[in-house]
């Protein structure tokens, strides 16, 4: 569904449905120069779990116009007027990679939005290197095959897939290709930039889960174990993958998420 | 990390790894109609297309999957779906798009079947095309309408061999917001990848070079994912709500695979155009040695050429590798590997000296077919242009002299020497009639 939010044309995917009062809302943070593509096994998925879901595309992202945010502050500012313009109380987040650095950020200073929190192939900071942030400049298509080549492991490069007839490799190209061409050079640099996560992460009260990547290259394995140990309470999974799990583990990654919804509508 | 293998490996590799149960090295036959459920949960999840997986065979099957993610890497596609034949691709596609009171713009040098498709089929259906010389861009623009929806053409067309200008096509079907879909049977995607010169979709009939041993009937669309099916007047059938799942947009669903979604979902379920698995194992072996079958092809058909031309029974002589045809020029900047395997020439003394060269010859196969590893022939005034005077075969771009050769594997001596016992028998007629 399209919103005018902050003066702009903004989509988010909710599985085609509107939302609704009385159901938890699950909310898919995608990650640098992606959108909500990122989570199309996921999100009509959750839909059809009895989740209202949302998954937005940031400003000059997939569908959405606007301006671009240029920090991982800004775009969770942005994140949590989003949820506050659609009037969604506690919201459980699931965010991908750059979408856990925001996700750290919102859980430590705005806490009470959200009522859970799921890490995918996450980290407490992600460097980027020179070389992929001067190739996302000058060579954005470029910068979009090797994301993909280094996201994906190594069933990407035989072209495995649980959609019959997909090819991941070509196909997490073009859905970066949906972006605007700035978009994949200032979402790097905005990771680039992040130096509070190990703050926020310690800051987090809430019972938290990690799906991380065995053979991630993007924020490897070891990283994400260092945010799991930074915060009070985080269970870990670990999928055999690369970065880009949602789309290379779908079943795995979901089962993981629906338990931990479940354990915590057992809580309340 | 993944890697992005070269085209010899794609062919071999791509699609599958060893089973991880039985370790099977080859791509396994998943002869089965049907997939078991884990649970009513997971099949919800399967019919409602909320995650990839199998759950009848009319609508996907590992092994087909195989193959569909194998020709999506060699053809640079985000997916693909494989189908009964070359005729279903190209009737899913139409079907998936266009709707009564559409138009489409399509090349006037196609196959017959594609045209009697357009022309005369979809037109009961409400489906009007627009015919087009493929070269002529300005007239290809210009039948270009509000209600277009699809722009279609062959690489190298059949039989007349013309090449398409597909870089130039496809900037005006971008200027238009019109997708353009090419048949790339003549090519396959070691000759030329159209994906990569702007086509959207590209079609192909399996049976041909790809399967490469006449023994399995098989097509498949791939899908570039570089099209913007958004607007939702325009497109209703992709981005607008459909029928079932729940009234989604397949665009807004699934993006740049939006195309096949809409496929699998609709034209796979509700017409069933169905691949065999044991075909798409065939077409999978094929596959696996198309790059050293195209490379023989293509030595084979520039020693035929240099045989044909200057012979004494040959009236005249077409390819696109050759200086004198039309679109060579053309040919040599988008298929710089060459411009396929059929060659036509006419053999002198016209229609009853091409039914005697035809009845003669031995290792050249008589038959209505084409890619195959074996030379194969057809005289279309003896065979399927029989009933036509010379003059109606000639508005059909044809002539009862026209012999369309298929040129095979074998050791290119034997096949020459079998012409020379076609031609002796063509002369003798010819002298006769003298």
């Amino acid at each position: 569904m399209y919103v005018d939010f902050k003066g702009s044309k903004t989509y988010l995917s909710t599985g085609g449905l509107d939302l609704a009062k009385d159901k938890d809302t699950l909310c898919f943070i995608h990650g640098a120069g992606q959108n909500h593509y990122s989570f199309t096994q996921q999100i009509r998925y959750f839909v059809s779990q009895g989740y209202n879901v949302i998954a937005p595309d940031f400003p000059g992202h997939g569908f959405s116009e606007g301006k671009q945010t240029t920090s991982i502050e800004e775009d969770m500012f942005w994140l949590a007027d989003l949820i506050q313009f659609l009037k969604l109380q506690k919201v459980f987040f699931i965010g991908h990679s750059q979408g856990c650095l925001t996700m750290l950020e919102l859980a430590a200073k705005i806490p009470d939005l959200a009522k859970g929190l799921i890490f995918l192939a996450g980290a407490m900071s992600i460097p980027v290197n020179d070389y992929l942030i001067d190739t996302s400049i000058n060579n954005p298509e470029k910068a979009y095959d090797l994301m993909v080549k280094w996201g994906q492991d190594n069933y990407g490069s035989f072209s495995i897939s649980n959609w019959p007839g997909h090819n991941h490799l070509i196909e997490g190209s073009a859905v970066m290709k949906m972006n605007n061409l700035s978009v994949l050079s200032t979402d790097l640099k905005s990771c680039n930039l992040y130096k509070n996560g190990k703050q926020a992460a310690s800051e987090i009260n809430l019972k938290c889960l990690a799906v991380l990547a065995k053979y991630d290259m993007m924020t490897p394995l070891k990283k994400g174990l260092e945010m799991v140990e930074n915060i009070r309470q985080c269970d870990f999974q670990i999928l055999d993958c690369g970065h880009f799990l949602p789309i290379e583990k779908p079943k795995e990654l979901n089962s993981h998420i629906k338990n931990y919804l479940s354990y915590h509508s057992q809580q309340l | 990390m993944s890697e992005k293998y070269k085209f010899d490996t794609i062919s071999l590799h791509s699609g599958h790894v060893p089973d991880k149960e039985t370790g099977s090295r080859a791509v396994p036959i998943y002869q089965t109609t049907s997939y078991v459920f884990k649970d009513t949960n997971e099949a919800a999840a399967l019919y409602n297309m909320e995650v990839g997986g199998h759950l009848y065979t009319r609508i996907s099957n590992p092994t087909i999957a195989t193959l569909e993610q194998r020709l999506a890497s060699l053809d640079g596609g985000v997916s693909c779906i494989a189908c009964s034949s070359g005729m279903a691709a190209m009737h899913l596609v139409v079907s998936a798009i266009c709707s009564s009171g559409d138009h489409i713009v399509a090349s006037n040098k196609m196959y017959g079947a594609n045209i009697n498709l357009l022309q005369h089929t979809m037109t009961r259906f409400g489906i009007e095309t627009e015919f087009v010389n493929p070269n002529n861009l300005k007239e290809i623009e210009n039948k270009i309408k509000p209600n277009t929806k699809l722009v279609f053409g062959e690489v190298i067309g059949n039989p007349g061999l013309d090449v398409m200008n597909v870089p130039e096509v496809a900037k005006i079907c971008k200027k238009k917001n019109v997708p353009l879909a090419i048949d790339a049977t003549f090519n396959t995607p070691y000759l030329m990848k159209p994906i990569l010169h702007g086509a959207n979709i590209v079609i192909h009939s399996l049976t041909k070079w790809i399967g490469g041993h006449g023994i399995a009937i098989g097509g498949a669309l791939v899908n570039g994912g570089n099209f913007d099916w958004g607007n939702k007047e325009k497109f209703p059938t992709i981005s607008g709500p459909h029928f079932a799942l729940n009234g989604i947009s397949f665009w807004e669903e699934f993006g740049p695979s939006a195309l096949t979604a809409k496929i699998r979902a609709e034209g796979m379920y509700n017409f069933g155009p169905s691949l065999s698995p044991n075909n798409a194992f065939y077409i999978l072996q094929g596959i696996e040695t198309l790059s050293l079958r195209m490379k023989k092809h293509i030595e084979n058909t520039n020693m035929m050429l240099d045989f044909l031309k200057g012979h004494e029974a040959v009236s005249w002589l077409k390819h696109p590798d050759l200086d004198d045809h039309p679109d060579h020029q053309i040919a040599k900047e988008i298929l710089p590997l060459g411009s396929g395997s059929i060659i036509v020439f006419g053999i002198k003394g016209g229609r009853d000296a091409g039914k005697a060269f035809i009845e003669n010859v031995t290792l050249a196969s008589h038959l209505a077919n084409v890619g195959d590893a074996k030379t194969l022939l057809i005289h279309p005034g003896s065979t399927t242009h029989s009933h036509l005077s010379s003059e109606a075969m000639k508005v059909s771009g044809l002539t009862d002299d026209m012999i369309r050769l298929s040129v095979g594997l074998e050791d290119i001596e034997d096949i020459k020497m079998d012409f020379e016992k076609g031609f002796k028998a063509a002369a003798k007629i010819s002298s006769k009639r003298n």
